[in-house]
């Protein structure tokens, strides 16, 4: 066994000891827990980026069995082109979201344990080779989540929170059933192994393994949040603190949707989808509708951060619909655009944590003349605007690209006038954020709150309105994200060099 | 090798780059840097040896950026040759810095667009060239806002369909390359001119131009007025190079007569020279329906001139706006006494406009219109069209005669005011000594027309010569003036009542305005009434969703009063009143959940 060998499980457990340290060393020190979140996610980038050199320089896919067990009863972390590239982002914004947390809050030492558990959980999300132990990371990144989001101030946080654990649960727990039913079918809970055991299922067994796809994908529809069971995520993103939305929306339906189509194409196999009646056109049709039922919600919210969340509910569902092509161009479609709204997401939901600390403004009205006010911030907040409404040169642009032209390969025009319409909506809402921070005079904002609640998780709360709290970091990490969001418009087709390989293993 | 490395410079870059260095640099550095860098357009495409082009890789797919052939070549050079003077008008007009940046970028993108060498690019193009003209109505600000939305929104819909068609077009042919077929026949194709039919003003698809022309900076209108519709009408070509269409054909025939109509009927001078964009759009659009050889030159011909007279009147009329402040027509009167350069200005392009022998669009009008008429080159099915056209000619005439004539003579000028600053003399005068000088060096110009060699050119019956001074053309040109003359002088009572007695103008005002902007109505308003009827339904269903039993109750009693005091209701679940009445509970998400997955397992088991 090499070195390399050993990087995912580091990836996985590193993050998850880590977590305890900012506790147990709270007890003696006062503010140690971000120095030791920025160490670990730094360290975590390096290793996922010497992971990447390999995967992607020698063409291999590195596998870990854990305890070296066969294959059969055995748990398998496996990285492959298509996990190493999850994995980057996942590290990449994980680190990069500190930049805000510093100083923007929330602090205390327990919120970076949370941190750093939501990180580990989402990496083993990432890379975990077998259907159970994919759900073991589901509930700790769910656990992760919810004190993230109720670690911010007032009572709706809590209520949140409360809402999200208790769907979330439910949709874990669906997962956990359909699992179920793939282990009575097959008798193994391993990917590589379900994989070749799945096509030979008969009789009995085919009623058990479609079950079994209702179950994984309804569970899944709640995670990634397809319309109509999104309702805990616009109330998630809403009261997180500024600090953690970037962080949950860029990464936490990110990765669900991830391991869905890892399920989706790796289990149960683009065959399956292709020849199961109803399979792929159940899938196209919820994703479908939840592009259009999203940004029509998007556009008539009057919050920033609300309008944001629907959209990301229209965003995946473009990307479930593009999994329900079955085509290779959607299936890296699906893949570049979930990296590019990871990175566009937390770019964005970084900028209107800038915006709300040192303006205070929160609504679409309250941004009437930003641009003057924060020129910087709203530059960077156009470049991901016009990334996220797909306008070329932009990595959004790119997904949707792919997307298209999948759905035109498979013929499927319905689908095809969805995501004309979902860049129209887009447009829409965008355009009014826009034309509010450029061409609207400000008007005197009134403040929303008083600031000075009270904490529910005990931290210290977090008081807005002074310009002086944006420190360059933050600034840099909203910045970064929009120069990153227009590089990768160029890298369209390193993309699909780099999964060539994995899409091409899926279709045959 | 100088001209080697030539083909390694991409004009667009250079005009964008100018556009980046108006923002930092000087003022009057900063426009002579935009000016400059649209003469080295017009180098640059002088100068690029045919058949040239600059390729790479564009999301995976080998592109064109650049290529340099009789069309791209003399679309360079004219757009290069109207910018530079633009930027000069511009800089006179007081246009701010932000706005001549905008304006440099959009003229980029049509740079880019003129200059692609396959669709992919094309459209990339014609999406950035959408998105920088809505910046620059909007940088105005006011009314602009409002109608630089319904027009991002109409160019959005417009790019989206040229987008799809382009994507059909490869899924069929399996290449962006432009083809002497055009985009392939079918849906791509209808997709493609109904997308192409939006940005050139197609009857019922033109709202957007009198409704966003009129409303920005009237140095602003001298751009918009010229690259977006007529890189279209280049678009179209493209689409269509082959033999042409039928349909489209004498939808450009329509195109002129109502453009002219609609155009005599306007009070806002700019409103009557957008509907004359239409009007004007109406001949290319019918030269590349035709499709014969001598149609295309004609349409490219026509094309080529109408930027530079179009964009003259924009000028001429931006100047009177600057000078009174006054958009109304019938508030001006014998302004020529008091500002003659301006009045001579608007004469040469109006005399261009209306196809007056000696000015460049007597040429390529009459290019059109030979192609048309089956008593020179015209197939017997264009009868109809020829005559639609020549109808479309007089109206023009009329309504430049109206606007001539109430701008500058008309009784005594009640305002005294100077005439046009230093450079929107310059600027007029270049340009419109250059319509002067094709009209009458009408060789040099023809023969830069793709498809003509010489003055020669082939048709079905063998080849041609062009004669635009031949006995004939003169004769129908006399013709032509003499019944738009004798009708001016028919209509000019009513019209002047419509402009002076007030109470006929309460009635027939609106009635005008209603059928005017009839078709404009009818679909803002149909999308407003679909997008009302769409938040409405995702609204009430919420609303529904949340409170299912009020809901029931209400549907009983039948009270036909809807979402009454919703914003009123507290959440349940203990936070603050929320004005958002659409949250669903925890509960409810639960039964959604259980009702999808039990219509997933009813379908898939």
């Amino acid at each position: 066994m090499s070195s390399v060998d050993l990087v995912p499980v580091l990836l996985i457990a590193t993050p998850i000891l880590a977590a305890t340290l900012p506790i147990a060393l709270g007890l003696r020190f006062d503010r140690v827990g971000w120095s030791i979140a920025a160490l670990t996610t730094t360290g975590l980038f390096a290793a996922t980026a010497f992971l990447a050199t390999v995967v992607y320089g020698d063409g291999a896919t590195v596998t870990h069995a854990l305890g070296d067990f066969p294959q059969e009863y055995g748990i398998e972390l496996v990285a492959d082109e298509l996990s190493t590239l999850i994995a980057l982002l996942v590290t990449g914004v994980a680190a990069g979201v500190l930049a805000y947390t510093r100083t923007g809050g929330p602090r205390g030492n327990t919120f970076y344990t949370g941190y750093l558990l939501l990180t580990g959980g989402l990496l083993g999300l990432t890379m975990t080779g077998d259907v159970f132990n994919l759900f073991v990371f589901l509930e700790i990144t769910g656990l992760g989540t919810y004190a993230m989001i109720s670690s911010g101030d007032g009572p709706e946080s809590a209520v949140a929170a409360l809402k999200y654990l208790i769907l979330g649960t439910v949709g874990a727990s669906m997962y956990l059933l359909g699992v179920g039913f793939l282990f009575m079918a097959t008798g193994t809970l391993n990917m590589a192994e379900l994989a070749t055991a799945l096509p030979d299922v008969e009789g009995q067994g085919e009623t058990l393994v479609r079950v079994a796809f209702a179950f994984v994908f309804v569970g899944f529809s709640i995670k990634v949040a397809q319309w109509p069971l999104h309702t805990w995520q616009p109330d998630a993103y809403q009261h997180a603190p500024d600090g953690v939305t970037p962080l949950i929306a860029a990464l936490v339906s990110t990765v669900s949707a991830y391991a869905f189509g890892r399920v989706a194409f790796t289990v149960f196999g683009a065959d399956f989808l292709a020849t199961t009646p109803y399979a792929s056109e159940v899938v196209v049709t919820v994703g479908s509708i939840s592009v259009l039922a999203g940004s029509t919600l998007a556009v008539i919210q009057r919050k920033v951060k609300r309008m944001l969340a629907y959209s990301s509910v229209s965003q995946f569902g473009l990307i479930v619909a593009a999994y329900g092509l079955v085509t290779e161009t959607g299936l890296v479609g699906a893949v570049v655009h979930l990296v590019g709204h990871g990175l566009t997401k937390a770019g964005l939901f970084a900028a209107v944590a800038v915006v709300s600390v040192s303006t205070g403004a929160r609504t679409v009205d309250e941004y009437a003349g930003l641009a003057k006010r924060r020129p910087v911030a709203a530059m960077a907040m156009t470049v991901l605007l016009v990334s996220l409404v797909g306008i070329p040169p932009s990595v959004g642009f790119v997904g949707k690209w792919y997307i298209a032209l999948g759905a035109v390969e498979a013929e499927l025009w319905p689908v095809a006038a969805v995501i004309f319409l979902s860049t129209m909506l887009t447009l829409a809402y965008a355009a009014r954020l826009l034309e509010k921070m450029y061409f609207t005079p400000a008007a005197p904002t009134e403040r929303p709150v008083p600031p000075g609640a009270a904490a529910t998780d005990g931290g210290s709360p977090v008081e807005t309105d002074d310009p002086d709290r944006v420190t360059v970091g933050m600034i840099g990490l909203v910045v970064a994200a929009a120069v990153l969001v227009v590089a990768l418009g160029f890298a369209g087709g390193t993309f699909y060099d780099l999964l060539e390989p994995f899409v091409e293993e899926v279709f045959n | 090798m100088a001209l080697e490395a030539l083909t390694m410079v991409y004009p667009p870059l250079v005009v964008f780059a100018a556009a980046l260095l108006v923002l930092v640099l000087p003022r009057i550095a900063g426009f002579a840097v935009g000016s400059a860098s649209l003469l080295a357009v017009i180098a640059l495409a002088w100068l690029t040896p045919e058949g040239a082009h600059l390729t790479g890789s564009f999301l995976g797919f080998e592109a064109t950026l650049f290529l340099v052939d009789d069309f791209t070549r003399m679309l360079g050079i004219v757009m290069g040759f109207l910018g530079a003077f633009a930027v000069v008008y511009a800089y006179s007009s007081e246009a701010t810095r932000r706005m001549t940046a905008f304006a440099l970028a959009y003229v980029a993108s049509a740079v880019g667009a003129a200059f692609a060498g396959d669709w992919l690019v094309l459209v990339f193009m014609a999406e950035i060239m959408a998105m920088t003209s809505t910046l620059l109505v909007w940088d105005y600000g006011g009314d602009a806002v409002r109608a630089g939305f319904r027009y991002a929104i109409a160019h959005g819909i417009g790019g989206s369909l040229l987008l799809f068609a382009v994507v059909a077009h490869y899924a069929e042919v399996g290449s962006f390359a432009y083809t002497a077929d055009g985009i392939t026949t079918g849906l791509p194709l209808l997709l493609a001119v109904l997308g192409l039919g939006i940005n050139c003003a197609f009857i019922g698809l033109h709202t957007w131009l009198p409704d966003t022309y009129p409303k920005p900076h009237f140095a602003a209108s001298v751009f918009l007025g010229v690259y977006t519709t007529k890189t279209s009408a280049y678009i179209l070509y493209r689409a269509l190079p082959d033999d042409g269409n039928l349909y489209v054909a004498y939808m450009g025939g329509l195109m002129a007569i109502y453009g002219a109509t609609f155009a005599l009927l306007q009070h806002d001078m700019r409103a009557l020279l957008s509907y004359h964009i239409q009007a004007q759009l109406g001949y290319m659009v019918a030269g590349v329906g035709i499709g014969s050889t001598l149609a295309v030159a004609g349409a490219m011909g026509h094309l080529f001139n109408n930027v530079l007279f179009k964009s003259l009147l924009f000028m001429a009329v931006g100047v009177i706006i600057y000078r009174t402040g006054e958009n109304d027509l019938y508030e001006l009167g014998g302004l020529w006494r008091e500002m003659p350069l301006t009045a001579v200005g608007f004469g040469l392009g109006a005399f261009s406009i209306t196809a007056i022998p000696g000015f460049n669009g007597y040429v390529s009008k009459g290019m059109v219109l030979d192609a048309a008429d089956p008593h020179y080159y015209g197939a017997p099915e264009y009868e109809v069209l020829y005559w639609l056209l020549m109808i479309g000619a007089v109206g023009t005439l009329l309504s430049f005669i109206k606007l001539g004539y109430y701008a500058f003579f008309h009784g005594e000028s009640d305002l005294e005011v100077a005439d046009a600053r230093p450079g929107q003399t310059v600027a007029m005068l270049a340009v419109g000594g250059a319509c002067l000088a094709l009209g009458l060096w009408w060789q040099g110009f023809v023969d830069l027309l793709p498809g003509i060699e010489g003055q020669a050119f082939q048709y079905t019956g063998g080849e041609g010569h062009l004669h635009p001074y031949s006995p004939g053309h003169l004769r129908d040109s006399v013709v032509l003036a003499t019944v738009a003359a004798v009708a001016f002088a028919l209509v000019r009572k009513p019209l002047s009542k419509l402009g002076h007695v007030p109470d006929v103008e309460v009635i027939v005002n609106p009635a005008m305005y209603h059928l005017g902007r009839g078709s404009m109505r009818a679909i803002t308003e149909t999308f407003a009434a679909v997008d009302a009827v769409a938040v409405g339904f995702v609204r009430r269903c919420y609303w529904i969703g949340n409170n299912p039993t009020v809901a029931v109750d209400r549907v009983a009693r039948k009270v036909p009063d809807r979402l009454v005091d919703t914003r009123d209701r507290r959440v349940a679940n203990g936070g603050r009143p929320s004005r958002l009445f659409l949250r669903a509970g925890i509960g409810t998400t639960v039964l959604f959940v259980t009702v999808a997955l039990t219509i997933v397992l009813w379908l898939l088991v």
